[in-house]
């Protein structure tokens, strides 16, 4: 061959040589220690959550006669409540397990319905710029409706329960899901590899999900992840409201209106729900601010 | 689908001969608010079978949207074919169903883009990019388009292309990508390759070795090349003939010896003498005086004329058409032969 000066050996020279290889974004996770620590705080948390049949330590929607007992750390706890009881002499450590559980599953299933419709609509509005306009209009209405107001449509319609409220979270995030796909998948559009594809003689549809699907996915699911904070706080605020769950149930949001009324005789019963939601959404935020940082390609240095 | 291709009766005269693509008139417009933009507008020239043809032009000259409309690459809207045809081996691209078009591409026809940083979908493996692309065309099985593809890198010289096939764009250098590029464009054995700009981004020393490897595996293969350059030194060294382009027309149109021996539009002679040269010293660079015209005005006359120092009334009046002076050798221009001008 006359090519004698060739990549064969050009891999060793500093013109040609390729970048290095980075660590696994796993380990560049973990070594941000604030979003270490918020991750093994919410793994636990959902843990918890998952076990709650198992380690709840009394029957979460027995009532009994020891009302309004507080904490174990103060002087009238008693070491059968280890955060006390409720109004209704309820054990509230059981009914902060199981309703985790309802919270978190609103707020993952709200999220992921919300997700895959917004997205999809987002990803198809960037592919078929003809149908950009109209996708993006039913978005901006969609966004004009407050999820409360949408919540409450669905309750007057479907009766009180955790279904229409995940609904409603559901439709409330498809606007906003839709918007940034769109945004990531405008810019992807724009690379030269889409039209490189086309070149090759792809379908559609294999452009559609290995070319744009693919590459906007990581910055979806990252925005979809920061969202879930908000949408659990918008989840309790529906329960607070009294559209979600319904008693004897226990909910986060619901846990922290019933112990509204006790709140200057018996504050626990309000502020612990309270302190667990605010916990599981500062995790959320941290480790998905995090998760940005290690994937978005956009951020790397 | 190929095989209705070829079994199609030649269209014209044209296609007995040995010319693969022959573009008539070819004419790309954008619709915007602005009004509309001709980007490419009446331009026509052939590719003979296993020849390169060279197309020269400042940037927004039409080139690649030239290269794009060939592949039907163009955005519609807001970009729309406003008249000619696009003649590949007796077919008129122009007429094919968007079915029979995605067989071209990358099948018939295939395309090596400008930056190989952003070419290649930074989610998949370099392999597997040829991997699909040679079994939507070639039907092949897994195992037979994964040895093929090991096949085509060591054909584009990557160094250890059985370990390669599985690495990511963002493990390749730019030379290296753009190797893989190649491979993917020759993955099926195309008859006409267009080569967009495929050196722009590269280091000097790599340029030479892609343009080098475009031109061997070429002349192995038969395959005809379009290559879009706006570097006429690399028009010289690896092309058999030349279009050169201004404001979306064909300005000349000549084998490249004649070109560059005697080049005969204002416009051409121009973009030559604004090469910087060794051997002769100058304290400055030269340009061509004044600017393009805005893409959206409409001028009756000649293009150029504004910034032609030969112009005259009629230059400004009357639009030149392509006339042939010597054998192959053509020329828009009113003034031309130039000699008793200059």
């Amino acid at each position: 061959m006359t090519v004698t000066a060739d990549a064969n050996t050009t891999t060793a020279t500093p013109e040609d040589a390729a970048p290095p290889r980075r660590a696994p974004w796993w380990l560049r996770l973990l070594r941000d220690r604030a979003a270490a620590a918020a991750l093994i705080l919410l793994g636990l948390i959902v843990l918890a959550a998952i076990l709650a049949p198992l380690i709840s330590p009394a029957d979460p929607f027995a009532n009994s006669r020891n009302v309004m007992i507080p904490p174990i750390w103060s002087e009238r706890g008693m070491a059968e409540h280890l955060l006390g009881t409720d109004g209704q002499g309820r054990d509230i450590l059981s009914r902060l397990l199981y309703g985790t559980r309802v919270t978190l599953l609103i707020g993952l299933i709200g999220m992921g319905l919300g997700g895959v419709i917004g997205s999809l609509m987002g990803l198809v509005s960037a592919f078929y710029p003809r149908l950009d306009p109209w996708i993006m209009r039913l978005v901006d209405m969609m966004l004009s409706f407050p999820a409360i107001l949408l919540g409450l449509a669905l309750v007057a319609v479907m009766g009180q329960g955790v279904v229409p409220v995940t609904i409603a979270l559901g439709v409330a995030s498809i606007p906003d899901c839709a918007r940034i796909a769109r945004g990531i998948a405008v810019g992807i559009m724009k690379q030269e590899f889409i039209e490189a594809g086309r070149a090759v003689g792809l379908s559609d549809l294999t452009l559609f999900v290995r070319y744009l699907l693919r590459n906007a996915i990581s910055s979806i699911m990252i925005f979809m992840s920061l969202r879930f904070g908000q949408l659990i706080l918008l989840g309790a605020a529906l329960s607070f409201l009294g559209l979600g769950a319904r008693p004897p149930q226990a909910e986060l949001g619901m846990m922290a209106a019933q112990g509204r009324d006790f709140l200057l005789f018996a504050p626990h019963i309000a502020v612990i729900p309270s302190v667990l939601i605010f916990l599981i959404v500062l995790c959320a935020n941290v480790a998905g601010d995090a998760l940005r940082d290690v994937l978005d390609p956009r951020l790397r240095g | 689908m190929s095989e209705t291709a070829t079994q199609a009766p030649p269209a014209t005269a044209a296609a007995t001969d040995d010319v693969l693509l022959d573009v008539r008139d070819l004419k790309v417009h954008f619709d915007t608010e602005a009004g509309t933009f001709r980007a490419v507008d009446g331009v026509s020239f052939s590719v003979k079978r296993g020849k390169t043809l060279g197309i020269v032009g400042e940037s927004g000259c039409g080139k690649s949207v030239t290269s794009s409309g060939i592949m039907r690459l163009v955005p519609m809207p807001p970009g729309r074919f406003a008249g000619g045809e696009v003649m590949f081996d007796g077919r008129d691209l122009l007429k094919l169903s968007e079915k029979e078009m995605r067989g071209m591409r990358g099948g018939r026809i295939g395309m090596i883009f400008q930056e190989p940083m952003t070419a290649l979908n930074p989610v998949y493996r370099i392999g597997d990019q040829i991997i699909e692309s040679l079994r939507v065309h070639s039907g092949l099985g897994r195992a037979a388009a994964r040895r093929r593809a090991i096949e085509l890198l060591d054909l584009v010289r990557l160094p250890s292309p059985e370990k390669r096939v599985d690495d990511f764009p963002h493990q390749l250098s730019g030379g290296q990508r753009q190797r893989v590029m190649i491979a993917l464009a020759l993955a099926n054995d195309p008859e006409l390759l267009i080569a967009d700009e495929p050196t722009t981004a590269l280091d000097v020393t790599i340029q030479a070795q892609i343009l080098e490897l475009m031109r061997d595996l070429s002349a192995r293969t038969g395959a005809a090349i379009v290559l879009i350059t706006h570097d006429l030194g690399v028009v010289a060294e690896t092309c058999d003939d030349v279009v050169v382009m201004y404001a979306g027309r064909v300005v000349e149109r000549a084998p490249v010896a004649a070109l560059f021996a005697a080049p005969q539009h204002p416009y051409t002679i121009g973009l030559m003498a604004a090469v910087p040269r060794l051997d002769i010293q100058s304290d400055r660079l030269e340009t061509i005086p004044g600017s393009v015209p805005p893409p959206y005005a409409k001028i009756d006359g000649c293009r150029f004329a504004s910034r032609c120092p030969v112009a005259t009334d009629q230059c400004r009046a009357e639009l030149p058409p392509l006339r042939e002076l010597a054998p192959g050798h053509s020329v828009a221009c009113w003034r031309a032969p130039l000699e008793d001008v200059a």
